[in-house]
């Protein structure tokens, strides 16, 4: 298994607006233009109800803009078949989400191992590989427990295990160390560094601490649906 | 909760997955009894038909209908290719050992030499050949139809009657028409003979046989009577030549020719009644499969709503798998295995339950009951197909519950 080449993503007058259980429209993105080059460490600020996760979903396929459109290297995702977004998601993007969702009935190698699994990756190295990652993020313990009998810190870990298990080009972490300490969290944030600069991944990380949003190259802040503000440098 | 693959799902079962198991189990085990049960009923009835030692049966309406059941024994008997016209009278009288109360027994008069052909390969082995009763034509003691002649009073009685109340052979045996001990006859006990449950039915195996004159006389059905048939019997039993039984022109000849000596009687034939139990069986099964099918259909309807319903609970879980990017039929794969699986384990469960339940109906049930039971016939084919048919439903509900879990929004599933 080799890592995907990170796309160059775009994002074109995109609106995100949701109705399911509101009786008016609530537009979660307002008119984005943007854009992140392969490799690029971007972190994204705001409050709570800004439009952060939104945009992390519409980035990594998970959603699809109610106006405007998405590109990859150029070419308009929102047109491709389910299918398509899906096979996009297995082989090039890698997810942290905010509430870990691991899935409850697997072990956490099983979880690791999920994606791999999808992939066709034979036994043997699935398994190899998903011990080193659990490793690497401090659970070689934790390998046969499932997620009810880990920490929330613990949770967060096997996710972030499970996000690299596919070697990712994308990697989208929605708060990755809002559950750790100041340790794990080091310890986790070396790691996604690692893998950005050993494979020239994306990571776009969506955070409220301004310590992790210190070690991105590009910071983002977001406002009401927009993106406010757009900056480079540590 | 789905897993990798249904093994693994087990390991999650919960209180509906054991509830769809017991519906599915309870809808295999009804189709299981009843085809078995009833299949094997039909299958015993026709066997009996096909081994029996007669071809032809006279009877009429009303119990002990026929009369003048000697006299047209021996016009039966007289006509080409007929080998034995056995009539035979079935009454319950009262049987009084010494010193004892009455109790109630079944007894069969027939004329021993005439009887005696009539009995097919199984039963012929049960009775005594000849039958030892004294006079073996029964023409002593009927004289004529005037019953004047000496009746032998010899009885046969059955092993497990003989068991039962001690009954030697060359010991007496009081019977009368009723439990007043007073109007009882001494007969003579010169031989025993077994009863397969089948050929008397459930309440047979307290039986005697005697001779057809002398049961006529005790139940009041010899000499004629406004109140009574005389010279009664139930049936006349007619074997014919087995050239004859062979060739069903020949047969419906001789059926023919007896039906013109006793034009006011139904003549059957036991391959019209073979044919006619096939047929009556063939609808029964119909109506065992129509209600099988419903109760199949109301296991795997209930199998799909849990089905459903765990596709609900599992909202997230679905939803964290596509986001992933796991492929569709994964999803649909996952379903599908646990719907089988649940399916085929109640079918297995169902299968065994339907064998149980029989088993003790067979063992612990009363009458009729017990005695279909015991001739229950469990047909893999039939089983076979009740599964192919449980897993096919199956598929069915999973695709149901399949289609729920493909309509899913991720974005919504991860809220």
């Amino acid at each position: 298994m080799t890592a995907v080449r990170p796309p160059t993503i775009e994002l074109r007058g995109v609106s995100r607006t949701y109705r399911a259980g509101h009786p008016e429209a609530v537009p979660a993105l307002r008119e984005v233009d943007w854009s992140i080059a392969p490799g690029e460490f971007v972190s994204v600020e705001g409050p709570s109800g800004c439009g952060k996760t939104t945009l992390l979903n519409l980035l990594g396929l998970l959603d699809a803009p109610t106006e405007g459109e998405v590109r990859w290297d150029g070419a308009p995702v929102g047109s491709r078949s389910d299918r398509e977004r899906a096979r996009l998601r297995l082989e090039g993007v890698g997810f942290i989400f905010q509430r870990f969702y691991l899935l409850p009935t697997l072990t956490a190698l099983e979880n690791v191992e999920l994606p791999m699994r999808a992939l066709r990756v034979p036994r043997a190295e699935r398994t190899r590989r998903a011990e080193e990652l659990l490793t690497e993020v401090g659970l070689a313990g934790k390998q046969r427990a499932f997620p009810h009998q880990l920490s929330g810190g613990e949770e967060q870990r096997v996710a972030v295990a499970r996000a690299l298990s596919n070697r990712p080009g994308l990697l989208l972490a929605d708060e990755p160390t809002g559950e750790l300490d100041s340790g794990n969290a080091a310890a986790i944030l070396a790691l996604l560094e690692r893998l950005r600069a050993d494979r020239g991944a994306t990571l776009v990380l969506v955070t409220h601490n301004p310590e992790v949003a210190g070690r991105a190259g590009r910071h983002v802040t977001m406002r009401d649906g927009r993106i406010a503000t757009d900056t480079r440098g540590a | 909760m789905m897993r990798f693959g249904f093994g693994a799902s087990l390991r999650h079962l919960r209180i509906q997955q054991v509830l769809a198991i017991a519906a599915v189990g309870t809808a295999v085990a009804l189709p299981v009894v009843l085809i078995s049960v009833g299949g094997g009923v039909a299958t015993h009835e026709l066997n009996s038909l096909e081994n029996a030692g007669y071809q032809l049966v006279v009877s009429a309406s009303g119990e002990h209908g026929i009369t003048d059941a000697h006299n047209l024994s021996r016009q039966i008997l007289a006509l080409d290719s007929v080998t034995a016209a056995s009539p035979v009278l079935s009454v319950a009288i009262d049987s009084f050992l010494p010193g004892g109360g009455p109790s109630p027994v079944l007894a069969e008069g027939v004329i021993p030499d005439q009887f005696t052909p009539t009995l097919g390969p199984a039963e012929s082995g049960l009775f005594p050949s000849p039958l030892p009763l004294g006079d073996p034509t029964d023409a002593v003691h009927f004289d004529n139809g005037t019953y004047a002649g000496a009746a032998t009073n010899d009885v046969l009685v059955s092993s497990p009657l003989a068991q039962a109340d001690g009954i030697a052979t060359g010991s007496t045996l009081w019977l009368g028409p009723t439990t007043n001990r007073s109007q009882a006859t001494a007969y003579n006990v010169t031989g025993t003979f077994g009863v397969p449950l089948s050929a008397l039915g459930p309440t047979g195996a307290f039986a005697i046989v005697l001779p057809l004159s002398n049961l006529q006389v005790m139940a009041g059905l010899a000499a004629p009577s406004p109140s009574a048939p005389h010279d009664a019997a139930d049936t006349i039993e007619v074997a014919v030549t087995g050239a004859a039984a062979a060739d069903p022109t020949a047969l419906a000849r001789i059926r023919g020719e007896v039906q013109r000596l006793v034009p006011y009687y139904f003549v059957g034939s036991l391959d019209a009644e073979a044919e006619q139990l096939q047929s009556a069986s063939g609808v029964l099964t119909g109506f065992y499969l129509a209600l099988s099918s419903v109760a199949l259909t109301i296991g795997l309807l209930f199998l799909a709503l849990v089905l459903v319903r765990r596709v609900e609970s599992d909202r997230r879980s679905i939803g964290i798998r596509r986001a992933l990017g796991l492929p569709r039929r994964w999803i649909a794969r996952e379903i599908v295995a646990d719907g089988l699986a649940l399916g085929l384990i109640g079918s297995v469960l169902g299968l065994a339950g339907g064998y149980v339940i029989v088993a003790v109906m067979a063992a612990w049930g009363t009458g009729g009951v017990q005695l279909a039971a015991q001739w229950a016939v469990f047909d893999p084919t039939t089983l076979a197909a009740i599964v192919v048919g449980v897993a096919f439903l199956s598929l069915v509900a999973s695709g149901v519950a399949t289609r729920a879990a493909l309509r899913v929004d991720i974005t919504e599933a991860l809220r």
